[in-house]
Formats: structure tokens, C-alpha cells, sequence
């Protein structure tokens, strides 16, 4: 458990496309955040290197898996509740990942999220959602789950996998687009550790992000840009815009509550946040609820990188379920976080990619549809054509 | 004595309205007289999604024609097309019961009847009974009258649309207090103008992509023996590009005009093209790849799917007439290749001929000069066989 700041968080991986992110996190990054593993199928969870693992309903499943049914998962899930009450005692920010359309992803994540906000957890999901060429079986087993999902977290931030195609190389294989969502649910997760735990020039806590994610059942939007050398700030912004999942450029119109922050490297100044600042406000236009904040994190040297978190609530069922502990105090004066990087190695991977790519996660259920997003679809042999054609065919588009 | 009546053929667009005022001289000559335009609002995919802003339009155009033309208008012909467009065969057969096996006029009528006699769901309206070839045991022929055989069979492919979405678009017209004659689906409207009579008997297939919606009409010896809608059209080729792009919809449109080609013409993927060419903060360089690629995936799809939409009509052989492309989408370049690779046919852009001049040649126009034709056949048949009872007769029901 990562005990800085006093702020209890947890990455729980749930299934085979879970695990594997948690696996990742857990390679590139062992101190930081405390890391479990739940699965079905226990020898799928049995190769994995996380210590702290369980494999559940074994009654049910008899550790063979949930074979693609969902509701075989929830009912693993409920068998072992007291297993997954214990998983989530006392956390304070739970992160669940999970790719949905499997049936231990589809089916335990739901329950899982319940216990936890139960417990007064803020729950955030990252959830993959499968290709529009796998069958469409599973994009109605993702699209149940999704809906499940989003009654009782706080956040879900579903992730189509025809989008981030988008961003792997030519000619790359499943594989890699798999292994591409992985490494931007990582990135996602540590942007927000980060923004809980560095230094902040313009603080952002642990209660204005609950406050972001105060209502359920709400669409979640969620952005990364990152730049380096001189204008890194203006980079990172223009690589926001440009990201393959924020589908339409006026997102952030759909956004009740905004939360932007910047992570910096030590040389980050006070007059590059304000200039950044100043120019997202622009863009994000000045009627949306935005709440900014801006952190120092050593490790990225002259990188800059833009967090953008958004929510909309589409329903009442807007209850801020009131934590039982208080409020940590803020971060900005605790030594603790000034510690050095944890993830020495993941800084060589950034530093590789000198042209950075954005992470985005989408509104609508994987869905991307822009312009088209609240007419009614024309489905055509299960496929929905207001989908760009070059995305359901898994196309990749260089821009 | 001198009798003329002015019907207007209006269109009511995803991206603009036109009307078309035409004049019938003794119900067989047609001038054309007036015409108005308004660009569109309220309209998405070819459905009316706002009644003020949509009827606003409409009117604009309206009051644009009557003026040019100096004229009022008697009767309108109004364009239907978008999402809720279905279309079903439908048979029914008779026995020739007369002494000499010869087919009289009261079986041709009795045949026909129960053919369109199928039930709809009840918020569905008919558009159009197309009628299809009568088969005589089992032989196709046009006219059966008087020829001997056993058997009468009729088949019909009927147009039917949702019957609240109709009915909004003719509200809009009878807001202005003007009638709407008739409704007709924009590919029939446009097939009977860029089709030549000779491609309609070897069989051809007409193509109308709006901005919204594309329409399809099949013709075979000579008559249209299926039609249907569906909501796609250009607007997905610019949200396309919108979203594997990364840019403003009226960016993407823009790219799309400049640069968009229905067939990859540039395979290297290096060369670059401005994206708003104004060396301003914002302008970035973009893979003409791209553009071309999202383009003809799309335009591909759309004609693979009216494709598929066909069934055996849809066959090469079935098709030896081509394939003829109208409405703003075949002004895209090369749309007319990227028809011919899916449908194996020999495509064109469709020309409006000798009715239209000027400016009234452009494919977008297509549509409300065949409303006109219609009209004026409507017309000429009005005053032979009286009053005929097409959807305004069926839909009246709905609004009282």
C-alpha cells in the first residue's frame, strides 16, 4: 500500500487483459502502488508476477475460467465476496483495470466496484473494449458490463481497441494493439498517482478529485498530452488536441466538471503554468467548471505532461457517498513526496519517444461516432456505420 | 383555352433546400421557371430534427422561387429520403377463370390489388408500389392483357417510410399553405432524370449520395424495380476525417473538397499537404494518404453496402446498363471509379440532359427536375383518369 500522503491507493487487475496491465505496472514500476491480481482461470493468474493475487470462484469456475460469460464471473465474484471485501478494505482510491468482454472482466469488475464504493472508495475503471472484428458476442457482453460498471463506480474509462490501433505502428499485429492499451492504462494510472502525491505549484487533493467524481453513472473522459524540449508546454497541449480517442475536438463542451493538470519537470516554472494554463482555458472555453492544478515530478526532466480528466452527469444518481475517514490534509507540504522517482526505467521508455503520443479515453461506449454520437445508429450486419469506416476496419491512419 | 399550372419540386436536404418551380401548360409541356435555394438547418441524416429552424429554411426558399418566378405555386412535389426508408416485395397471384384462358382487365385488376394489399404496421406510410414485370406461367410479360395462360402472378417492391417522419416534412409545406401532391423518394426523382431510357431497359442502378443520406434505385427493362434510402452519406466522410484526423468538422470539409479522391491516387504516404494552407498558428501539415485512404474506405463502403442492400439485383448481369451516380457525393473525384470496382459495371456521373440548362446541369439538381417530371406525368394522368389516390390520400388519415 503506497502510504504517502496518507492516501490508500490500489490497482486491481480483474482477468486475463487486467492482469496483464497490472503485470506491466508491476514491471516498470514495483514500489509504487500497491498491485493485485483476481482472475478465474488460475493458471493464467498463476504466470503472473504479481505477489498479491487471487483466483476466485473456484466453486463456481472450478479455476478453469469464466469462458467468455459474464455472468459465471459476477456469480465467482459473489461466491468469494468476503475475498474481495478484504481487497478493498481501507483504500481510499481503487483503480480497477479490466478488459471488458470477457466474462471474469465483465463480471467481477461490477461487483468488485460495489464493494468498494460501499466502503467509500473512489473507484476509477480503465476498461479495453474489443474490436469491432471480434465477434459480436463479446461487444454485447462489453456493453453489459460497461453499463454495470458505470452504475457503481465513480469513473470508467473504457478504451476502444479500434481506436488505439490508431496509434501502434504499421503492420502491427493484435498483440500490439493489446500491449498498446496496457501501456496507456499505465500511463493514465501513474498520471493521477502523480498528481496525488508531487509537489504541487497549484495543488490539486485527494478531495477535489473526488469532487470531479462525485457523480456515478456519468460519462468519463480522460486525456494525457505530453511534450518536451523548449515548448514543451505547448507541445503537450497541441499533442492533447491531437489525440486519436478525444474523437471531437469540442469535448470539453461535454464536460460538466473539468480537472487539468500539469506534471513538469524540476525546471517547470510558474510562468509555463501560467501560460499553459491560460491556453487551456481557452480551449476548454471559460463556462465549463475547470479546476486546474500543476505538480513538480523530477523524473521528467524538461517533459511536460497535461492530465485532463472530465465528467458529465447524465443522471441524478449524483451521491457524493461521504467517505468515512476525513479528508487527507493536502500534499503540497509533505517531504515524502518530493522522493525520488520510483520509475527509473519507464523514464527511458518516455525518453525513447521524443514525439509523444496522448493517451484519451472517450465518452460514448467505444463508440466514436463524432459528429454522430447522439443521432440513432444504422446498424447494417452488426456493425454501426456512423463508426468511421477506417476504424472498424482496424486501418491505421499516420497523421 | 389556355391552362397552366405551377408545381414546385422541393427537396428538403441535410445540407441545403431546393426548389424547383415548374410550369405545366395544358398538362403536357413543362417550363422551367424559378428556382430557390437556402442552405439547411435542422436537418441530420435526412430527418427533420428541428421543425422551426428546418421550416425556416424551407420557407426562405420557398418565397426565393415564387419571387424569381413571379409567380404562386399550385401543387408540390416533395423528395423524401433518410434513415426510415424500408422497402418489401410483395405478390400475389389469380387463376385465369374465363372460357378461352385469356387474361381480361378484371383479373389484371384483382391481381393487382391483392399485391398491395399488405398490411403495414401502423406508423409506416407507402411511398411507392413499384410495380415489377407480370409473370403469366411463369413467363414475364408486360402487358397480359388478352394473352392466354393459367396463372397471373403480380409483384410489387413497396417503398414505405415512417409515417411521423413523412408528415413532419409535409407539415412543413402546408405551414406555407401550399399542398403537397405527392411524396417521392429521391432516387426515383433523380433516376427519371439521369437515367436514359436505354440504360433503364439493359438494367441500371442509380446512386444518389446526399450530404446525409444516399439513396439507390434499380431499373430493369425499363421500369425502377426497387428502390430504398439509407442514412449515410457525405457528412460520414467529413466526420471521418474529423476523427482520424484530429480537426474541426468545417476543417474536415474543407480537406475533403480540396483534397478527397474516392480512389487512393497517392501511395506514398510521405507527401504532405497544409491543413488550412494560411500559415497561421493551428495550420499543420497532413498526410495526403490519410485524406485519400479515410475517403475511399468510406465511399467504397457506402456503395458495398447498397450493394449488399440489392441482393441478386445487385448482380453484374443484372447491371448491364451501369452504374449512374447523382446528388453532391459524385462530385467527389473518382467517385465514379470507386463505383465501377464494387460494382464490376461501367459508372458515370449522372447529367441532367436536355431539360436543364445552366446551371441547372449539376448533379445536385437532379433531384427536383425529376420531381417536376414526375409532376407533370402526375399531372396528365389527373386528367385522364381523375383524382388518383397516392400517400397524401393514405397519410390524411393520420393527421385528422
Amino acid at each position: 500500500m503506497y502510504e504517502t500522503g496518507r492516501i490508500k491507493m490500489k490497482v486491481v487487475g480483474i482477468g486475463g487483459a487486467g492482469s496483464n496491465i497490472v503485470d506491466r505496472l508491476m514491471l516498470s514500476n514495483p514500489n509504487g502502488v500497491d498491485l493485485t491480481a483476481i482472475n478465474t482461470d488460475e493458471q493464467s493468474l498463476a504466470g503472473s508476477p504479481v505477489l498479491d493475487k487471487y483466483c476466485i470462484g473456484k466453486r463456481v469456475t472450478r479455476g478453469l475460467g469464466a469462458g467468455g460469460d459474464s455472468s459465471i464471473g459476477r456469480e465467482a465474484a459473489v461466491a468469494d465476496k468476503q475475498v474481495l471485501e478484504g481487497i478493498v478494505k481501507g483504500i481510499d482510491l481503487l483503480f480497477i483495470t479490466a478488459g471488458l468482454g470477457g466474462g471474469t472482466g465483465s463480471g467481477v469488475s461490477p461487483v468488485l466496484a460495489d464493494l468498494a464504493s460501499q466502503n467509500g472508495t473512489t473507484v476509477i475503471a480503465f476498461v479495453t473494449m474489443p474490436f469491432t472484428i471480434e465477434r459480436a458476442g463479446r461487444a454485447k457482453v462489453a456493453k453489459d458490463g460497461l453499463e454495470h460498471l458505470r452504475e457503481v463506480a465513480n469513473a470508467v474509462i473504457p478504451l476502444p481497441n479500434d481506436l488505439l490501433i490508431q496509434e501502434s505502428e504499421p503492420g502491427a499485429s493484435l498483440l500490439d494493439a493489446f500491449s498498446h492499451a496496457d501501456a496507456w492504462i499505465e500511463r493514465a494510472i501513474k498520471s493521477i498517482w502523480s498528481m496525488m502525491n508531487k509537489t504541487g505549484l497549484i495543488n490539486l487533493d485527494f478531495s477535489q478529485l473526488q469532487q470531479v467524481f462525485s457523480h456515478r453513472a456519468g460519462k468519463t473522459l480522460f486525456g494525457l498530452g505530453e511534450g518536451s524540449g523548449e515548448n514543451a508546454a505547448e507541445e503537450a497541449l497541441e499533442n492533447l488536441k491531437l489525440c486519436p480517442l478525444l474523437h471531437t475536438p469540442e469535448f470539453s463542451k461535454k464536460a460538466d466538471q473539468l480537472l487539468v493538470n500539469l506534471i513538469g519537470g524540476a525546471g517547470f516554472s510558474i510562468g509555463e503554468t501560467q501560460l499553459i494554463m491560460d491556453r487551456v482555458t481557452e480551449s476548454f472555453g471559460k463556462d465549463a467548471n475547470v479546476v486546474m492544478g500543476a505538480v513538480i515530478d523530477e523524473s521528467l526532466g524538461d517533459k511536460v505532461e497535461i492530465c485532463v480528466i472530465g465528467t458529465s452527469d447524465i443522471s441524478d444518481i449524483s451521491i457524493f457517498r461521504g467517505r468515512k475517514k476525513p479528508l487527507p490534509p493536502s500534499l503540497e507540504a509533505d517531504p515524502a513526496e518530493l522522493t525520488l522517482p520510483k520509475n527509473r526505467k519507464n523514464k527511458e521508455i518516455h525518453a525513447k519517444k521524443v514525439k509523444v503520443e496522448q493517451d484519451e479515453f472517450s465518452f460514448n461506449e467505444g463508440d466514436p461516432r463524432g459528429e454522430f454520437e447522439d443521432t440513432d445508429g444504422f446498424v447494417f450486419e452488426g456493425q454501426d456505420l456512423d463508426t468511421p469506416t477506417f476504424l472498424r476496419r482496424g486501418v491505421r491512419i499516420p497523421i | 383555352m389556355y391552362k397552366s399550372k405551377v408545381i414546385a419540386g422541393i427537396e428538403i436536404g441535410t445540407s441545403k433546400i431546393s426548389v424547383l418551380l415548374g410550369e405545366i401548360v395544358e398538362g403536357c409541356s413543362l417550363n422551367i421557371i424559378g428556382l430557390g435555394q437556402s442552405s439547411s438547418k435542422g436537418v441530420l441524416k435526412g430527418d427533420i430534427v428541428d421543425f422551426h429552424d428546418a421550416s425556416d429554411c424551407v420557407h426562405a426558399a420557398i418565397l426565393t422561387a415564387e419571387e424569381q418566378a413571379g409567380v404562386k405555386i399550385d401543387g408540390v412535389y416533395l423528395a423524401v429520403s433518410g434513415s426510415d426508408i424500408e422497402g418489401f416485395p410483395s405478390e400475389a397471384s389469380v387463376n385465369v377463370r374465363s372460357r378461352d384462358r385469356r387474361v381480361s382487365m378484371e383479373e389484371i385488376n384483382q391481381v393487382s390489388t391483392m399485391a398491395k394489399g399488405r398490411d403495414l404496421a401502423e406508423d409506416r406510410a407507402v411511398i411507392h408500389h413499384l410495380r415489377r414485370p407480370y409473370r403469366l406461367d411463369n413467363r414475364s410479360v408486360e402487358k397480359p392483357l388478352n394473352l392466354e395462360g393459367d396463372r397471373l402472378e403480380a409483384s410489387y417492391w413497396t417503398i414505405h417510410g415512417n409515417a411521423r417522419k413523412i408528415g413532419d416534412a409535409i407539415h412543413i409545406i402546408n405551414g406555407f399553405n401550399l399542398h403537397v401532391d405527392d411524396v417521392v423518394l429521391s432516387a426515383l426523382a433523380a433516376g427519371s432524370v439521369v437515367a436514359s431510357d436505354e440504360e433503364k431497359t439493359n438494367g441500371c442502378l442509380v446512386v444518389d449520395i446526399g450530404q446525409g443520406a444516399t439513396d439507390y434505385a434499380v431499373y430493369q427493362d425499363g421500369n425502377c424495380v426497387m428502390a430504398g434510402s439509407m442514412p449515410i452519406g457525405g457528412d460520414h466522410i467529413s466526420n471521418d476525417l474529423s476523427i482520424g484526423l484530429r480537426m474541426r468538422l468545417s476543417q474536415a470539409e474543407s480537406l475533403k473538397h480540396r483534397y478527397g479522391t474516392a480512389v487512393l491516387e497517392h501511395k506514398n504516404k510521405t507527401e504532405k499537404v497544409w491543413l488550412n494552407n494560411d500559415f497561421e498558428i493551428g495550420d499543420r501539415p497532413i498526410p495526403l494518404w490519410s485524406i485519400e485512404k479515410i475517403v475511399e474506405l468510406r465511399m467504397s463502403e457506402i456503395f458495398e453496402v447498397v450493394r449488399k442492400k440489392l441482393g441478386t439485383y445487385g448482380r453484374r448481369e443484372r447491371l448491364l446498363g451501369g452504374v449512374i451516380l447523382s446528388g453532391g457525393g459524385a462530385n467527389l473525384i473518382r467517385s465514379d471509379n470507386c463505383a465501377e470496382l464494387v460494382f464490376g459495371v461501367p459508372a458515370r456521373i449522372g447529367e441532367n440532359g436536355t431539360m436543364a440548362s445552366g446551371e441547372l446541369r449539376e448533379s445536385q439538381y437532379s433531384v427536383v427536375l425529376g420531381l417536376l417530371k414526375y409532376g407533370l406525368q402526375y399531372q396528365s394522368k389527373v386528367g385522364s383518369e381523375g383524382q388518383p389516390a397516392g400517400i397524401i390520400g393514405k397519410l390524411k388519415g393520420l393527421f385528422n
